[in-house]
C-alpha cells in the first residue's frame, strides 16, 4: 500500500480521533454544587407543567425541587442518589432524558445502531468495488477500435 | 457467504428483530402512565410536620394511630372546588370518628385567600399551608387536587391524582384501615 493511498484514511482516522476527544473532554475547571445542581435540574421534569424542566420552571414544585437538590448535595449525595430519589417518589417519567432500558434503549440504540449497520454497508460496498476486475483493452479490441476511426474518416 | 448484501440484510434483519423484541415487550405500557399513579403507595408516607391555619402542630404525634386522609389543593384550582362537596360529605360522615382525621394542604396559596376561602365554605377540617412546598414535594405530587390515605401505622395505602369523590375517598378510607396493625 503506497503513501498516497494511506494518507487520506490516516487524516480522515485523525480527524475522527480529534472529534471524539473533543467530544468527550470534560468541561475545564471544577465542578461546584451549584454546577451540579442545576445540571440535575435540567434532568428532571418539572411535576406540574407540561415539557419543561425544573431549571425551566417557575412553579412552586420546581422552586421546592431545586432548593432540595440544592440540600441533598450539600448533604452529600451523589447525583445518582438524588436521581434514583426522585424516580422512587415520582417514576421514571420524572427524568428527561430516557434511562437505558425498556424503551429507552430504543432511543440509545437505535442511532448505534443504524450508524453500525450503515458503516459496515459502506465497508463492504467499498471492498467490493475495489476487488472489481479492472478493464484491460486487448490488441482485438484496439484493433476494432483503429478500424472504426478509419470508416469514420473515410 | 460471499455477496455483502446478505451481510447488510442480515445485520437490518437484526435490527429490525431487535426493535420488534423491545417493541413486543412493552406493548400495553405507557412510559408516562407513573404520572397517573403515586409511587408512594405501600411505602412508609412522608412524615408530616405542618401547622394548621391557628398556628397548632399537625405532625406525626397529633395523628399518631388514625387513619388520614391527605388532600392537597388551593383555593384557586377548579377541580379542588368541584371535589369539595364530597370532601365536606364525607369528612360530615366521620365527624365522629376518633379514629379518622382529614387534613388538607394547600400548595400554593396564600394565607388570606385560604383563611376566607375555608370560612366561606365553611370546611371543618384541618388545613394546613405548606411553606416551600416541603409536604407537595415529599409526597411527589404533581399539581392539585391529589388525595392520599395513610394507615394508622404510616403508610400509604392509596392515593388518586385528580378530584376525589365520596366513594373513592371511603374506599381509600377503607384501605388505609385494612393495613391497620
Amino acid at each position: 500500500m503506497t503513501l498516497r493511498r494511506v494518507f487520506p484514511w490516516a487524516a480522515l482516522g485523525v480527524v475522527v480521533l480529534v472529534v471524539l476527544a473533543w467530544a468527550a473532554w470534560p468541561d475545564g475547571g471544577s465542578v461546584t454544587q451549584r454546577d451540579r445542581a442545576r445540571d440535575l435540574a435540567t434532568e428532571l421534569r418539572c411535576p406540574d407543567c407540561e415539557g419543561l424542566s425544573v431549571a425551566d420552571s417557575s412553579t412552586s414544585s420546581a422552586r421546592a425541587i431545586r432548593a432540595d437538590l440544592r440540600q441533598r448535595l450539600a448533604a452529600g449525595e451523589t447525583d445518582e442518589e438524588v436521581r434514583r430519589a426522585y424516580v422512587d417518589r415520582y417514576g421514571e417519567s420524572i427524568l428527561l432524558k430516557p434511562e437505558g432500558s425498556g424503551l429507552g434503549v430504543l432511543v440509545w440504540g437505535l442511532p448505534v445502531a443504524v450508524l453500525v449497520v450503515g458503516a459496515g454497508g459502506l465497508a463492504l460496498a467499498l471492498a467490493r468495488w475495489r476487488r472489481e476486475p479492472q478493464l484491460h483493452a486487448t490488441a482485438a479490441d484496439e484493433a476494432l477500435v483503429d478500424e472504426t476511426r478509419r470508416s469514420d474518416q473515410m | 457467504m460471499s455477496h455483502p448484501a446478505r451481510w447488510i440484510a442480515i445485520a437490518v434483519a437484526l435490527v429490525v428483530v431487535g426493535i420488534g423484541v423491545v417493541l413486543a415487550t412493552q406493548v400495553g405500557s405507557d412510559p408516562r402512565a407513573d404520572t397517573t399513579t403515586s409511587q408512594l403507595v405501600g411505602d412508609l408516607a412522608p412524615e408530616l410536620a405542618l401547622r394548621d391555619l391557628d398556628g397548632n402542630a399537625v405532625d406525626a404525634t397529633t395523628l399518631a394511630g388514625k387513619a388520614v386522609i391527605v388532600n392537597f389543593w388551593n383555593t384557586w384550582c377548579v377541580p379542588c372546588r368541584e371535589e369539595l362537596p364530597s370532601l365536606q360529605s364525607f369528612a360530615a360522615r366521620h365527624r365522629d370518628d376518633p379514629d379518622v382525621a382529614i387534613v388538607g394542604i394547600v400548595r400554593d396559596d396564600t394565607l388570606r385567600s385560604v383563611r376566607s376561602y375555608v370560612k366561606a365554605e365553611g370546611i371543618g377540617w384541618t388545613i394546613t399551608m405548606d411553606p416551600g412546598s416541603r409536604a407537595a414535594l415529599a409526597f411527589g405530587t404533581r399539581g392539585q387536587p391529589e388525595t392520599f390515605a395513610i394507615s394508622p401505622d404510616g403508610i400509604v395505602a392509596g392515593a388518586l391524582i385528580g378530584p376525589a369523590n365520596e366513594d373513592s375517598l371511603e374506599k381509600m378510607l377503607a384501605a388505609a384501615r385494612r393495613q391497620a396493625p
